[in-house]
């Protein structure tokens, strides 16, 4: 038993350690598992195949346009800040953590810019970085969410 | 404040109708341990808390879990889009259909609907905090059960997601337990409620 647990432990009570900082996985892979940490991959015996993304099976003869490679990294880089975030909530003092949810808030605006010069805007903020001389009530454009497999 | 994303935070892509699946999802939307549930007991839970920090964790926590609702919601409906009412007979799907079509709307797995009586806020610390580490258990049970259930991998991905993300929040409400505690006296964390007697809050050191 570690000091960190004997120093909380008291009666009555329950003790959690703090997760310490580690090297999160790659990003493509964290979304595919939900979580950055390799440390929280907790698998469960009925889940443990591993089912590729359709269009990053070798096998399969589908290629993947550039807007839905482009999406792809919007999801794989929200995600990996929303875990970030989360792990700064109970940590703020991490230097690691700070740097990298910083090096990946400016990565995720330049990824939602150009995907809105590109195709739609995603966040109404893109609309003014990516789509700065378009004066068409562009929000609405692009299909809905939870359509899945129309974009 | 929030504001809209043109996006899930998890693809979903599902091609194959089966309102049997769709029936049993449903649950993590409108049931007693689903997403819905999960994002009204952290968004009302955080006002009060004492730790300003757990007060932060709450709103992100609940702000994904709306997101999660999302997910669950546009699986349901992928799966019911096309439905044919021969299909809607079948597979235990015909009730839900005579009342709400193929409409999304939130109840549990055995049709029982969304309550608020299905979380609490207690306005005592622990208490919440304890209630909000068993919750994601058993969300995570219920996903599991799912996973034994359903074959299909475009819906077993995103289950498998939500899954983890469970895990994460267990983790994160544990270590917002650790930073309240360290707030209160170890010899007695039960002296006093942090959140209603603030007096005795604001004398520790």
């Amino acid at each position: 038993m570690n000091d960190i647990c004997c120093k909380n432990e008291t009666l009555a009570m329950a003790t959690v350690p703090m997760q310490t900082w580690s090297q999160p996985c790659a990003w493509k892979t964290a979304l595919q598992i939900g979580t950055i940490f390799p440390c929280l991959n907790l698998e469960f015996f009925r889940a443990e195949e591993t089912v590729p993304p359709a269009c990053c099976d070798p096998k399969c003869e589908c290629k993947s346009t550039g807007q839905e490679t482009a999406m792809d990294e919007i999801n794989e880089i929200s995600f990996a800040i929303n875990d970030l975030t989360l792990f700064l909530d109970t940590h703020p003092e991490c230097q690691e953590a700070l740097t990298l949810f910083r090096e990946l808030l400016s990565k995720r605006l330049e990824l939602l810019e150009d995907y809105a010069s590109k195709y739609n805007p995603l966040t109404q903020l893109s609309i003014v970085t990516g789509t700065p001389d378009n004066n068409a009530y562009s929000w609405a454009e692009g299909p809905l969410p939870w359509e899945g497999g129309h974009i | 404040m929030w504001s809209y994303e043109k996006r899930l935070q998890y693809p979903v892509k599902i091609n194959k109708t089966c309102p049997k699946t769709a029936q049993l999802i449903i649950s993590q939307y409108g049931g007693p341990d689903g997403e819905l549930s999960a994002s009204m007991r952290y968004l009302a839970q955080r006002y009060s808390m004492p730790c300003k920090k757990v007060g932060g964790l709450l709103t992100d926590i609940g702000t994904e879990e709306i997101n999660h609702m999302e997910i669950i919601c546009a699986m349901v409906y992928q799966l019911t889009k096309d439905l044919t009412p021969e299909q809607a007979k079948t597979a235990g799907f015909d009730a839900y259909y005579v009342d709400h079509t193929t409409g999304l709307w939130p109840q549990a797995a055995a049709g029982v609907p969304f309550t608020a009586l299905e979380f609490q806020s207690k306005g005592d610390a622990f208490a919440d905090l304890f209630e909000d580490m068993a919750a994601e258990q058993k969300a995570r049970t219920v996903y599991e059960n799912l996973l034994r259930v359903i074959d299909d991998p475009d819906v077993r991905a995103p289950l498998k997601y939500l899954r983890t993300r469970e895990i994460v929040h267990f983790q994160r409400f544990g270590e917002a337990l650790e930073m309240t505690k360290e707030k209160l006296d170890t010899k007695n964390f039960y002296y006093f409620n942090p959140e209603f007697d603030k007096a005795f809050l604001e004398r520790m050191p």
